[in-house]
């Protein structure tokens, strides 16, 4: 029982100006309003490898995910903790960020996987956005019978929030464009 | 900056809220080293090593939750891949459900 989905966006920024704001994406607090189910993101772990332009870093994204009254009464907390992955590769301009959500794994599985690169058209001006997520309800978990159920809730708290996600990402590109270019906020 | 505006009500402080400002502090220190140097081809030097090092110590301090103080304890960040994955195989059996009421 898994679910795929996967989505495609260009944004019409470049590549340095996207992944920074991705890295802001949750962080800023202006953005709490939007994103309110993410409630903490900590950075747990980094690295960063100064030959190759290489950086590694593993967050820490506290969610607020109320379900359905039935599943809350099966699961008993409302509160996901994930752990995101990201590699930065500058030399070849690629960002990659994988999230897994850490607790909650005896009933289910989502994994996030993202790839922001340049866009083939124009890759100095504009970024693609690539978007793959899976939820996979354990087949023997309390909420196994009600797959179907849990799996379109999910799917469909997924899409507004990869919308909302997006506005955020358009605001932070916006401003942080608007600074380099000595635009004072 | 924190003093005047307060926190919504309905979002709950987290084992983690103690090291809000060191975070913000290393936070910010760290997104104007990704856009002005990393993302520009000057990758050769860390930066933001105070910040951090004073973040990183708050969260061990605080970080309650174990499934992710693991990610903390782990120095080399090479296989945090196979960290994720290693938790289906049921080391941390059964603590989920305590929080329950």
């Amino acid at each position: 029982m898994v679910k795929a989905y996967k989505q495609e966006h260009v944004y019409k920024h470049p590549w340095e100006i996207v992944t920074s704001a991705s890295w802001r994406k949750f962080a800023d607090p202006e953005n709490k309003r939007t994103l309110s189910h993410v409630l903490e993101v900590d950075t747990l772990n980094h690295k960063l490898d100064s030959e190759l332009g290489k950086l590694y870093t593993t967050r820490a994204i506290t969610i607020h995910a109320p379900g359905p009254w039935f599943v809350r009464k099966i699961v008993g907390q409302d509160i996901c903790h994930c752990v995101e992955s990201t590699v930065v590769d500058a030399q070849s301009k690629s960002m990659q960020l994988t999230t897994r959500n850490v607790s909650l794994q005896k009933f289910i599985e989502v994994e996030e996987r993202i790839r922001y690169d340049p866009h083939p058209d124009d890759p100095a001006r504009w970024t693609v956005c690539r978007q793959e997520t899976s939820i996979r309800i354990k087949p023997l978990s309390a909420l196994a019978s009600m797959a179907e159920k849990v799996e379109q809730r999910c799917a469909e708290r997924f899409l507004q929030n990869s919308v909302k996600g997006r506005e955020v990402m358009e605001r932070i590109c916006k401003y942080l464009e608007a600074e380099s270019r000595g635009i004072a906020f | 900056m924190g003093l005047l505006r307060e926190r919504k009500p309905s979002s709950s402080p987290s084992s983690t809220s103690p090291c809000a400002q060191l975070r913000a502090a290393y936070y910010s220190c760290f997104n104007k080293w990704y856009s002005e140097k990393f993302v520009k081809g000057q990758w050769q030097k860390e930066e933001c090593v105070a910040e951090w090092q004073k973040y990183r110590a708050c969260l061990s301090e605080h970080l309650e939750d174990k499934h992710l103080s693991r990610f903390l304890e782990a120095e080399g960040l090479g296989d945090h891949d196979t960290a994720i994955k290693s938790d289906s195989a049921g080391s941390v059996d059964g603590e989920d459900n305590s929080v329950s009421h």
